[in-house]
């Protein structure tokens, strides 16, 4: 579904992403992780067109996305969740998750039932009327899924959205995930929680410096000697 | 050639007095991230200080300038402990619209208390004339010119060559950063403001002697001199320098080919020209337009 | 700034058609021509700062550069009407497709600026605009300005009493509040306040920048020119110092600011209280310290109640409703016990 190839991006002479290459099929859940300044974000910039690929492709269900704004690949299918993140803060929380509904081109009234709807799946219907900017980190990383999902993606991805959440919430959040997979959204995520990811995702992406150092299943990337060098410190149990 | 030689020395006569005046706009840029609308109204306060001094006492212009500086300092002390401070962190709405407040207020307070009279500044050399290379250079024009470029050679040594400087500097990189370090970002602020304002009130003052004086003199100066900033990049102290004897020279030469009017028209069409195409100016780093709104 | 569009609707249906009515009814009680020349002014300038906060405050691209529109109606329909007699009817239609094709123009090239940066290309345009109305005397007459005749007649919008500039003020004003209040509920509105609070969210769900900027830069513009056109044939003179001067610009914006910019009914507001505000200064204080207080007004606005006088009455009546509340809640608990 999305290819990646060769990526390569520069930042006045500092190569942040140096020649990736990956794929996440349709259906999957791909675990993208690393130390930080890996790389991980830019990545998923250049995925969702916030910045150009100095060389390399992106390719979404076959299509080569280099000419497409971040707009139209999130109207093609492409969302995302911000690892800094960026409410409308001073929207309501159901008008933030209306704006993502909207862009579908749904007529308002439709946008705010869509918006509703997703707000009720993420159990945040009681905060539909808080202003964006009222709610703690921990809501907004939820508000950020809320509206990426209200744009009916085919492709998700998540940058971190379960830093900062007690062990409780995030099992709700891996419920979900799983849920949503089940209904067939595709997922691309970002996280450092391994316990989390090492759960959930097929396949597992390791970025450090800017370059792919492995990929595989989780289990054989918490024994790949390089990925414990680099990043894990130590063997991680796979939970 | 000799007619291009004096386009020539007219137009850096009056870019380096722009300098002066562009100097301290884009300082308060750089640090505070203010655009300070009211900058030429501090330079329209000298301009007065110095009128009323030379005007009272006799004194000449040139030693009023070195009386009435200090007071627009204060003044400027003033102006930011009641309005500047206020705007650090606050909504884009009042940042623009604060200083441009003051604007309004300062022109029409001297409106008010020294009415539209145009006023001018006599001396015994006011008239005086070099002629080296058969070129006429005004004296006073000279002596102007040269205090302004000192002035503004002496704050630049002070950004680069003192620790405070280098606090300045510190502050004007990465607010949080240099707070973190044990800078007292506020005192940064209201130091680099109230001398940037001190330093247009000495090019109002050091002008004196040139031009005519009354209260909406700063609106011919001060869309001038957002055009210098921003073409020498919002911020950078040498590209307003640089960009000040640029535009003082397009003035000169367009002036004379043109007529006044349209050589206006032709630098406001450069200025729209250059936000749009390098909005970081000639000489400023990219992405500094990126971050300047928040 | 409050954002409840729909709620917003009920409240101006309510507020507005009892407060519509009173207002159509004006001229048959006032009409002494200064109380009715003051009302009309209000109502311009009420409509000029509702136009100015689509762009201004939906979409926050604070414009010092919108006397150019302002410029851009009068001078058009002015033109029209002296150069080929067509009624500034057509003439108003012909500014605003003008200007609003100027200000197409003013928000895809200003569209990547922020911050002081788009404030200062608005600002630059703006004087562009009113150099070329000061020295393109052939087309302008500069600042000896163009007078319209004296009895064009109702078909030429030349009316010789000051009633009939009531109703197309209230028109004028309707226009402006209606397109309003249209762009808050359609997705435009929703697209615009997203791309204001944040650009890179609203790209990444999707919202399409250059098209919703455009838009509200285009649409603000147009009606901008409507005034301007609705000016020219009320006073029935224009020169450059009336239409495109910078002042025109800072009032514009200062009359949304101080209503409260980004709200619906906040600039229409404003209006109401700086423009009598700044005629009765005027008239007791002369025009330097009146100024001179509308200085001072601007820097306590901004730096107190960047919401402007809406947001005061928001936070006013919230503290009257929290105050029932909390009235109601003590008597209840007092009859529990």
């Amino acid at each position: 579904m999305l290819e990646v190839q060769g990526v390569t991006v520069d930042f006045d002479g500092l190569r942040a992403v140096d020649a990736a290459s990956f794929r996440v099929d349709e259906g999957c859940i791909v675990g993208l992780i690393g130390p930080n300044g890996a790389g991980k974000t830019t990545l998923f910039n250049t995925v969702t067109g916030m910045i150009r690929p100095s060389a390399g492709t992106v390719r979404f269900a076959g299509r080569d996305l280099a000419r497409l704004d971040p707009a139209d690949r999130s109207r093609l299918g492409i969302a995302r969740t911000f690892q800094i993140v960026k409410p409308f803060g001073g929207l309501s929380v159901r008008d933030n998750v209306l704006v993502g509904a909207l862009t579908r081109g749904q007529a308002v009234a439709e946008a705010r039932r869509t918006a509703e709807a997703t707000l009720e799946r993420l159990t945040m219907t009681h905060l539909a009327d808080a202003l964006a900017a009222s709610l703690p980190l921990a809501l907004r990383k939820r508000l950020e899924v809320a509206r990426a999902l209200a744009t009916g993606p085919r492709l998700l991805l998540l940058d971190e959205i379960m830093g900062g959440l007690n062990p409780t919430e995030v099992n709700e959040t891996l419920t979900l995930i799983r849920a949503l997979n089940a209904e067939g959204l595709t997922f691309l995520i970002i996280e450092h929680n391994m316990h989390a990811i090492m759960q959930i995702a097929e396949t597992v992406l390791v970025l450090n410096q800017g370059r792919l150092i492995a990929e595989g299943e989780p289990a054989a990337i918490t024994r790949d000697p390089q990925v414990i060098a680099v990043y894990l410190g130590e063997p991680l149990e796979p939970a | 050639m000799q007619l291009a030689l004096q386009i020539l020395v007219n137009g850096l006569l009056l870019g380096g007095l722009y300098a002066l005046l562009a100097v301290g706009l884009t300082l308060i840029f750089g640090v505070l991230r203010v655009v300070n609308f009211a900058h030429a109204e501090f330079m329209m306060l000298g301009m007065f200080g110095v009128y009323w001094v030379w005007h009272l006492t006799g004194l000449d212009p040139y030693l009023a300038v070195l009386v009435v500086t200090p007071l627009v300092l204060l003044f400027g002390i003033v102006c930011d402990r009641l309005i500047i401070q206020r705007t650090i962190g606050a909504p884009e709405v009042t940042v623009v619209f604060a200083t441009l407040g003051l604007s309004i207020f300062l022109q029409n307070a001297a409106l008010t208390l020294w009415t539209a009279d145009i006023r001018s500044v006599t001396t015994a050399y006011s008239g005086m004339v070099l002629t080296p290379f058969g070129l006429r250079v005004s004296v006073p024009m000279l002596i102007s010119f040269t205090v302004a470029m000192l002035a503004a050679a002496g704050l630049w040594l002070v950004l680069t060559r003192t620790l405070y400087g280098k606090a300045i500097q510190a502050v004007a990189q990465n607010r949080e950063a240099a707070a973190l370090m044990g800078i007292d970002v506020r005192r940064i602020y209201l130091w680099t403001f109230s001398v940037a304002v001190a330093a247009a009130g000495a090019m109002g003052g050091l002008i004196a002697p040139l031009f005519t004086v009354y209260p909406r003199v700063g609106i011919s100066y001060i869309v001038t001199v957002f055009v210098i900033v921003v073409l020498g990049g919002l911020g950078s102290v040498p590209g307003a320098v640089l960009a000040a004897l640029l535009i003082g020279l397009i003035e000169a030469a367009a002036g004379f080919l043109f007529g006044a009017a349209w050589a206006e028209l032709s630098y406001f069409l450069i200025f729209l020209a250059v936000l749009i195409a390098r909005p970081q100016g000639f000489f400023g780093r990219r992405g500094a337009e990126v971050f300047a709104g928040r | 700034m409050g954002n409840e569009p729909a709620n917003e609707l009920r409240v101006s249906l309510l507020v507005g058609l009892p407060l519509a009515a009173a207002l159509v009814a004006v001229p048959t009680f006032v009409s002494d021509v200064f109380w009715l020349g003051l009302g009309i002014t209000v109502l311009m300038w009420a409509a000029l700062a509702t136009a100015w906060n689509i762009s201004g405050g939906l979409a926050g691209g604070l414009s010092l550069g919108h006397a150019a529109y302002f410029g851009v109606g009068a001078y058009t329909a002015t033109l029209l009407f002296l150069r080929f007699g067509i009624s500034p009817y057509f003439g108003l239609l012909a500014g605003a497709v003008l200007a609003g094709a100027l200000g197409a123009a003013i928000g895809a090239i200003t569209l990547r600026l922020r911050g002081p940066f788009f404030v200062l290309a608005t600002l630059a345009f703006g004087i562009v605009v009113h150099i070329a109305a000061v020295n393109w005397r052939d087309l302008t007459r500069g600042a000896a300005g163009l007078l319209l005749p004296f009895g064009g007649g109702a078909r030429n919008m030349l009316f010789a009493g000051v009633a009939p500039y009531w109703y197309l003020g209230l028109g004028l004003l309707a226009l402006t509040l209606g397109v309003t209040l249209a762009i808050r509920r359609s997705p435009l509105g929703y697209y615009l306040v997203a791309l204001r609070e944040d650009e890179d969210a609203a790209r990444a769900l999707g919202v399409k920048v250059v098209r919703c900027k455009v838009a509200a830069s285009a649409i603000s513009a147009a009606l901008t020119a409507c005034a301007g056109a609705f000016y020219a044939t009320y006073i029935q003179y224009i020169d450059p110092s009336s239409t495109t001067q910078f002042e025109i610009s800072v009032q514009i914006a200062l009359i949304a600011i101080v209503g409260g910019i980004g709200t619906t009914f906040g600039p229409a507001l404003g209006a109401l209280v700086v423009v009598p505000l700044g005629e009765i200064l005027r008239a007791s204080l002369g025009g330097g310290p009146a100024l001179m207080l509308y200085g001072l007004m601007l820097i306590v606005i901004v730096l107190a109640a960047p919401n402007g006088v809406i947001g005061l009455l928001q936070r006013l009546l919230s503290m009257m409703r929290s105050g029932a509340r909390r009235r109601a809640t003590t008597r209840r608990s007092r009859g529990h016990a």
